[in-house]
């Protein structure tokens, strides 16, 4: 090993005498904490990337001239902070474009999300007729338990749909089989937001809005990255610091404050102090990194957490137009490949030669596993025969082609996490003089705009004084959410609420108390009636209220008529209310269970738009 | 872990609703109170058969409630009276209705509770 220098530099801030605050990752989420304090505390930060990029994730690579953005990245949000932010860095160079996506499977393309009546006619009459035979089927004998994804998916759309849509981009994606797969993960993701959208549905209008921003998305000229670019650039032009190829592996630590970053950049390791840091490295390694280690069950449950990777096999294709997509999932059981970004359809500029088309064949797999470690020429003409084979390119038009990894892209969420995640997050807190953000410093499927928002939220807290809760900013809300505030609840606290609320609707009318106590009400009006007639006497008592006798034989009016009237008042209202309370209850059950099931079914069609 | 949560459906079929004895009650006289006017105004406005004396005879049926309501006739004035009379016995009702069915509930948990 090359061995390393160690010493501390001078930080930029002591310099100015203000308050030092380090920033770990130049993502969305550590850039964008640095432009807040820059620009709206007069604070210069400083940063630490370890690529020789910004952007992390959102990062846009570059290749001859085509740029490559690791996953495709649409822009929206519901946050106007966020869109302000936005539109601050971007300006003119952000591109409304249409969305296009579609279903690669058995040689034919299906909308996506799913459109019931395009996935049907696509499939064939044979089929669709199996596909209707099957839901029936499931929807009668349907799985008892519904602990795996396949059952929970089986179960709501029938076994043949979930085999034909669901079974083997999940795989991809996962890398498990979908029974093995918790349904916990879709179940979870799906539940929250389908219990709210079910109660709002119930007293509102469908949001049009929400359908736009499916159909549309804004998009930096040359991808994500030069919106990254530009923060960097902003950062710096006031004063602060964004250092690239700048490794933070040691965090040191005194009690419960951290005193400095240990840096590795070009072979030298600096010790850079600091009064605040804010970290988006993922939470992980910054607990393993911790020195002095934390106790025994932090580093423990740090180890526990698990991570999803993918790389792009990005292509350029001498064709000037391949297909109209701005993506498509590859359900192709016969290839590997799991999604391809067609990049000349998110923004022309992102191909410098227009009769060329450049192409991202994404591969999710494990940092280390068989596809990670492949020589990148063998990837280049493992997805060279891939493209050529679902017939979207041919094996000769594919003139040049690069590989890049995205190590630690989707935070998983197995059926441990959230407890290790405890154990972390209470540690945590302890740190007097820390906070964690972003999407693996919190170990959130946050996109882009909550990553930001928790920079934002970190430098507020530091700055202001205020105690935003960082691990409720929530990342699932993008589509969907009708909460139309910044910084939204806790899913798991929204949806107790919701379902509490829900549950309040629906509760059971209780068919005894409801029969008997409308059974003594009327069994003591009619007694009331035939007594006040009685008393008030006359030639002929009640001729009217005789004619009850019709219906309740043995009824007169005379007191021990009132008496036979109270009786059968109360066997009526008994029997009466009961039922009504009976029927009642039934019929909210079936509404509610009917709101809910189609609120999951209208999510589960556009499920791969949350993965 | 943590405990599991009750699932929505669990919730639903086991929790077991309350009635709001005072809104039970408004509601319940609203709509016999209204009920009772408009059906007295719609028989004035139909108006009836002319009858021995020269005079319509409007209602000779609804006239009836006046055994129970003193002072209600099939007349606007009588209707006015009439929603009056209705509203409260409505009300007196519903909210009866729902305070037994409260009381009936709460006993019933209890005794489930104690039981269980
Ligand atoms: C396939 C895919 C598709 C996506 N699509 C969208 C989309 O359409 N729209 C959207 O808004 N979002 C999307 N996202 C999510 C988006 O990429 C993330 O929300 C965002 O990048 C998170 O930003 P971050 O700053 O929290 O984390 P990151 O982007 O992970 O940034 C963390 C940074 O920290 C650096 N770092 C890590 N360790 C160290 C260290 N020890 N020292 C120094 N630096 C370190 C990393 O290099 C990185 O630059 C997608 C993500 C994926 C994986």
């Amino acid at each position: 090993m090359q061995e390393e220098k160690q010493h501390v530099i001078p930080s930029t801030m002591n310099r100015n005498g203000d308050q030092q605050v380090v920033i770990i990752g130049g993502g969305p989420a550590g850039l964008t904490a640095a432009y807040e304090l820059i620009t709206r505390h007069n604070i210069r930060p400083v940063v630490f990337e370890k690529l020789d990029k910004v952007g992390g994730i959102a990062r846009t690579e570059n290749y001859k001239g085509y740029y490559f953005d690791m996953g495709g990245h649409r822009f929206f949000t519901k946050s106007k902070e966020v869109q302000r932010f936005w539109k601050e860095v971007m300006g003119d160079d952000f591109l409304r474009r249409p969305r296009l996506s579609r279903i690669f499977y058995n040689d034919k393309f299906f909308h996506y999300p799913l459109k019931p009546f395009n996935a049907l006619m696509g499939l064939g009459l044979y089929e669709s007729v199996l596909i209707m035979a099957s839901y029936i089927r499931w929807q009668i004998f349907p799985y008892r338990q519904e602990e795996t994804f396949e059952q929970w998916v089986t179960n709501r759309f029938g076994k043949r749909l979930f085999l034909t849509f669901f079974k083997t981009y999940t795989e991809k994606v996962w890398g498990i089989s979908t029974s093995e797969l918790k349904a916990e993960w879709a179940a979870q993701r799906i539940k929250n937001l389908s219990l709210k959208s079910a109660i709002v549905s119930m007293f509102v209008k469908p949001n049009t809005k929400i359908t736009t921003l499916i159909e549309e998305f804004d998009y930096p000229r040359r991808g994500p990255g030069m919106m990254w670019n530009a923060v960097k650039e902003a950062v710096e032009r006031r004063g602060g610091s964004v250092q690239l190829n700048s490794d933070v592996v040691g965090i040191h630590r005194q009690g419960n404050r951290i005193t400095a970053v240990e840096v590795a950049c070009n072979g030298y390791r600096q010790v850079v102090p600091g009064d605040s840091f804010i970290s988006s490295m993922p939470v992980t390694e910054f607990i393993r990194y911790l020195d002095p280690p934390p106790p025994k069950p932090v580093l423990d449950a740090a180890h526990r957490l698990k991570y999803r990777d993918f790389l792009t096999v990005c292509l350029v294709v001498n064709k000037k137009e391949l297909f109209p997509d701005n993506w498509i999932y590859i359900h192709d059981p016969r290839v590997k490949v799991g999604r391809i970004q067609n990049f000349k359809n998110w923004s022309p500029e992102m191909v410098p030669d227009q009769s060329k088309t450049s192409l991202g064949l994404e591969y999710f797999c494990n940092e280390g596993d068989e596809l990670w470690t492949m020589a990148d020429e063998d990837l280049i003409e493992l997805g060279k025969q891939e493209i050529e084979r679902i017939g979207l390119a041919k094996y000769e038009d594919v003139e040049d082609g690069s590989v890049f990894r995205v190590p630690k892209s989707y935070p998983v969420y197995d059926s441990e996490y959230k407890e290790h995640l405890e154990t972390i997050k209470e540690y945590l807190a302890t740190l007097e003089n820390f906070q964690t953000i972003g999407r693996n410093g919190l170990h959130r499927y946050n996109n882009q705009d909550h990553a930001m928002l928790t920079g934002m939220l970190a430098v507020r807290n530091l700055m202001l004084g205020e105690s935003n809760n960082l691990w409720v900013v929530n990342a699932e809300q993008e589509y969907h959410e009708e909460i139309a505030e910044d910084v939204e609840a806790d899913p798991e606290v929204v949806t107790e609420v919701v379902k509490e609320a829900l549950a309040h609707i629906f509760t059971r009318l209780d068919p005894l108390a409801f029969g008997l106590a409308l059974g003594l009400i009327l069994g003591l009006a009619v007694f009331a009636a035939t007594a006040l007639l009685l008393l008030r006497g006359g030639p002929v008592v009640g001729p009217h209220l005789q004619l009850l006798s019709n219906f309740f034989i043995g009824y007169s009016v005379t007191w021990p008529g009132a008496l036979i009237g109270l009786l059968y008042g109360v066997v009526v209202g008994f029997v009466f209310g009961g039922l009504f309370a009976y029927l009642r209850n039934t019929a909210m059950f079936l509404h509610m269970a009917y709101i809910q099931r189609r609120s999951e079914l209208n999510l589960l069609r556009s499920l791969f738009d949350y993965i | 872990m943590p405990e599991r949560k009750e699932s929505l459906e669990q919730l639903v079929l086991t929790r077991v609703m309350r009635l709001n004895a005072t809104i039970h009650g408004l509601v319940f006289g609203l709509v016999a109170g209204l009920a009772l006017f408009i059906a007295t105004n719609w028989l004035i406005l139909k108006g009836g058969p002319i009858g021995p004396e020269g005079e319509p005879i409007i209602g000779p049926n609804l006239w009836l409630l006046s055994q129970f309501f003193y002072g209600y006739s099939v007349t606007f004035v009588g209707s006015l009276i009439g929603f009056a009379y209705a509203f409260a016995v409505g009300f007196v009702a519903g909210f009866l209705i729902a305070q037994i069915y409260n009381w009936i509930v709460d006993f019933r948990e209890y005794r489930a509770r104690r039981s269980a």
